[in-house]
């Protein structure tokens, strides 16, 4: 049984585009891999006046009963008991099975090394009480939350109530 | 979370065994964030952001978070270079530090001797914290000529403010303006002045109101409550239809602009023509949508306007400040809380002293070239870039013989690039000081190897408007790089300026915080920003800095310089109304500059993390424009003006008026081992004019944003050749 102490989650809607999380990614690993995560453009699309463009950002979802874990054949994933979903790169052997396996587009091969990548959420980074390194405050929009998934969901709703939203954003 | 905190230094070292932490202060752009930097052996290993930092609390962008590998590149400059071969050849030989600045050295005295200091100009891009002491070494050298981007960047911000009220009013999103009227800037990715995007993210989740002026959708545009898409140039005759507006229905600040406001009577003359109707026919913007913006804006209590660089190269330049300038004046919200405030620096020797303009003496002052014409530029010692390159190529009104450019890549940045390019080969000498070697590099006769931040100690924002010092700490030393302060500091000992100077840099720091009673190590050792004392409406007490003591709406300094004293439309030089003829063959409205994530103008795209944020020169053209023209999502597109080409990606784009496109500037190949780099395919200067008549008339200012252009499929595939 997969207990949730923590989770990773990005509120899009507040999502500027720059991007610096996919850096941030990258420097976590001193530039040798990733990035684990992928901010793209919804948009834009222009009906009569009503104007649409938003950022969404893909990451591992670090699923309850991963399909990616599911598709492996040589067990290079694995979930830890707070629902990190882990890619083990000694053993993978970039056959790709887990990349088509993932509903999210969150896995990715790394062309450089030959193998999967994704993202562990930094897990020894929160095993030593750190931030992800994305969720580490480098994000000038905030919108990067790594906590309690419930202390973050309503903190995200705050957030959004405040914003004088926009029909249609 | 509990138990967890944002760039929790401790945890880091002890996590990666990083042995080293040094506060300091970023300037991957122009400066401004606070960072912490974490070494290891000596070796810089990780950026963090400095949560104290009153600028980014503690956020970076991209290319702060990728410092570590311009600083470690490969192939940065590492030491001085002399060219052994013709310009152009990439034939290059190491030479000492003494050895370059004796032959630089050599080459200024020998030209101030026998052509005048004036044939000798010093130049920088944009404003990288090393103005003030360029500036001081030119004007004690005594030329009047200092070739930066200031004439179309910033310059015109602080040029129109400073005559209009002394100073440029800064969004004071501390203390939460209710509304947030974004003009023609992208401050969450471009590299904004004073404030990063962080404090005006913050301010819109506190619930600002948002209007976005902007002919592309943004996501600033998207989130807006009123998006007005104007025609480019316009900005000018869409900002004096909103004063009327606001005028005609009462709601502008009555007080203020009794007791405070210069010129009312006539500011009112002129922006009677500007109807509603007049204004949606000029600007394209619907007259519902723009009244309702000007409603927006004059009744929200306090509103702020972020502006930046993509109305200052226009034609109107000057214009489009002071239009903006004067809806923040009638509205009330010059120097109140939550409004656009006149902030004070610290007690600092300020830059315009260190500068050494006072120095300058005043036949040569004289001397500035095009200092008759843009006479606005010319009063903050800022030229029009073709005076230089007629200066090579004519020797009109006296020969230019020498180029010093540091931190600059005019072949990519300066509009009509070929005319660039004839005056970089043509001139008799040019050093130029930077990290990597650049097209503008390769044709020098000297390169010198420019310091990033991390190898720098500076006093970070000295420049600044927002009332703030920060202190940028040397972390490392890579090879031989050395700050551009420490270079000018030893050149001046070696032409003659020895006494202005200082035995080392550290010198001139101290002698910039004296009046602080603080030395440049206290400042360091102390860790934290310092700020001037913020005090609301202090025209109250003493007025505004400006001939009548009044914010200036009509400007008597312009009028005195032979300039209009108050804003007007005029049509970009080249638009569907100003050159119908031109427009039929040339039939889109071509944008460029818009802001990427990861670059900063020329800069970063030898850097990978940060190329691989945005691979291609891209042009963004509407699915309705590409069909006609046969153009598919990822062709090669030709893009032509009347005076040149250049090739870029095509990308689909719905978010603006199908008669624009949109290319993107600063487009080099620095992978490309010839020494070209590729300069010319995709510089979108290849295509702009730079012809005195197309600039604004006070600054001088190259209307790079706004021209005309044709598309069409570039038949070869693959990478464009």
């Amino acid at each position: 049984m997969i207990r949730r102490p923590y989770g990773l989650f990005i509120d899009e809607e507040a999502c500027w585009g720059c991007r610096a999380c996919e850096v941030a990614c990258q420097q976590e690993r001193e530039f040798q891999e990733g990035p684990f995560l992928w901010v793209w453009e919804d948009g834009p699309r222009l009906s009569g006046e009503e104007a649409h463009f938003q950022y969404r950002v893909t990451v591992c979802r670090h699923c309850d009963d991963p399909p990616c874990q599911r598709s492996c054949p040589e067990k290079a994933i694995w979930q830890r008991e707070d629902g990190i979903v882990i890619l083990d790169k000694e053993k993978c052997t970039g056959c790709g099975i887990c990349e088509e396996a993932c509903p999210y587009d969150a896995v990715k091969m790394d062309p450089k090394l030959g193998k999967a990548s994704k993202c562990d959420m930094c897990f020894e980074r929160v095993d030593h009480g750190l931030y992800p390194a994305c969720a580490d405050n480098i994000c000038m929009a905030h919108c990067i939350y790594f906590g309690r998934p419930e202390e973050v969901s309503t903190e995200m709703e705050m957030k959004r109530k405040r914003r004088k939203r926009k029909e249609g954003l | 979370m509990e138990g967890f905190r944002y760039s929790n230094v401790e945890r880091e070292m002890e996590f990666r065994g990083y042995d080293q932490a040094v506060k300091s202060h970023c300037r991957m752009c122009h400066g401004g964030c606070g960072v912490i930097v974490l070494l290891k052996d000596g070796v810089v290993r990780k950026i963090l952001g400095d949560p104290d930092c009153p600028i980014n609390r503690g956020t970076l962008c991209s290319k702060g978070l990728a410092s570590i590998k311009l600083l470690y590149h490969p192939e940065r400059l590492l030491h001085p270079k002399r060219r052994i071969g013709p310009k152009g050849s990439g034939k290059w030989e190491r030479i000492s530090w003494d050895e370059a600045l004796d032959t630089i050295a050599e080459k200024i005295l020998h030209y101030k001797r026998t052509c005048g200091a004036e044939s000798i100009v010093l130049g920088y891009g944009t404003g990288r914290e090393n103005e003030a002491v360029i500036y001081r070494f030119a004007n004690l050298l005594g030329t009047p000529n200092v070739l930066t981007a200031g004439h179309f960047c910033y310059g015109p911000r602080i040029a129109a403010s400073i005559v209009t009220c002394g100073s440029i009013p800064v969004a004071d999103y501390d203390n939460h303006p209710a509304c947030i009227m974004v003009w023609g800037n992208n401050i969450v990715i471009s590299n904004p002045d004073e404030y990063k995007g962080e404090r005006f993210s913050q301010a819109l989740d506190a619930g600002a109101r948002l209007i976005a002026v902007d002919p592309r959708l943004t996501r600033i545009a998207a989130r807006a409550d009123i998006w007005l898409r104007l025609r480019p140039g316009t900005d000018v005759a869409l900002a004096l239809g909103m004063a009327r507006v606001i005028v005609r229905e009462g709601l502008y600040d009555k007080e203020f602009v009794e007791n405070y406001v210069h010129g009312w009577n006539p500011f009112l003359e002129r922006i009677e023509p500007y109807t509603p109707e007049r204004v949606e026919e000029i600007t394209w913007v619907p007259r519902d949508k723009m009244v309702e913006a000007a409603r927006l804006f004059a009744t929200s209590k306090p509103a702020v306007i972020q502006w930046g660089v993509a109305i200052e190269q226009q034609n109107t330049s000057s214009d489009a400040n002071r239009a903006l300038l004067a809806l923040l004046a009638m509205t009330g919200n010059i120097d109140v809380p939550g409004g656009q405030v006149l902030y004070t620096p610290p007690k600092i020797r300020t830059v315009s002293e260190f500068g050494a303009h006072r120095m300058l003496p005043e036949e040569q002052r004289a001397k500035r070239l095009g200092g008759d014409r843009f006479r606005l530029a010319a009063n903050f010692a800022i030229i029009n870039p073709r005076f230089v390159w007629e200066a090579i190529l004519e020797e009109r009104p006296y020969p230019v013989k020498m180029l010093f450019f540091i931190s600059s890549n005019p072949l990519l940045t300066r509009a009509n690039a070929m005319q660039v390019r004839r005056a970089l080969e043509k001139v008799e000498f040019m050093a130029v000081c930077d990290f990597f070697m650049t097209p503008t590099a390769e044709l020098a006769d000297i390169v010198l190897p420019a310091a990033t931040w991390l190898e720098m100690d500076y006093i970070g924002d000295f420049w600044k408007r927002h009332g703030y010092i920060l202190p940028r700490r040397k972390v490392v030393q890579v090879g031989e790089a050395r700050s551009d302060h420490e270079i000018l500091n030893d050149l001046a000992h070696r032409v003659g300026q020895g006494d202005h100077w200082w035995p080392r840099f550290e010198g001139a720091l101290d002698w910039i915080l004296e009046p602080m009673g603080m030395t440049w190590r206290e400042f360091r050792d102390r860790g934290e920003d310092l700020r001037g004392e913020v005090v609301y409406r202090k025209y109250e007490r003493r007025g505004f800095s400006t001939p009548t003591r009044k914010f200036e709406i009509y400007s008597t300094l312009l009028e005195k310089w032979g300039h209009d004293p108050l804003p007007q439309h005029r049509e970009p030089p080249e638009s569907p109304v100003s050159t119908p003829e031109l427009y039929r063959s040339f039939p889109y409205i071509l944008i460029t500059g818009r802001r990427l994530p990861g670059f900063f103008h020329t800069e970063n795209r030898q850097i990978r993390p940060l190329r691989r944020l945005h691979p291609e020169p891209i042009l963004e053209i509407h699915p309705d424009a590409a069909s006609k023209e046969g153009i598919r999502e990822g062709d090669l597109v030709l893009v032509q003006s009347p005076r040149g080409k250049a090739i870029f990606k095509a990308r689909l784009f719905e978010g603006m008026d199908p008669r624009i496109v949109s290319a993107e500037h600063g487009w080099w190949f620095p992978e490309e081992e010839d020494p070209s780099h590729g300069w010319e395919r995709s510089n979108i200067n290849m295509l702009t004019s730079n012809d005195f008549d197309h600039c604004d008339p006070a600054m001088g200012a190259t209307p790079v944003r706004t021209l005309l252009c044709r598309v069409s499929p570039w038949e070869k595939t693959g990478r464009p050749e």
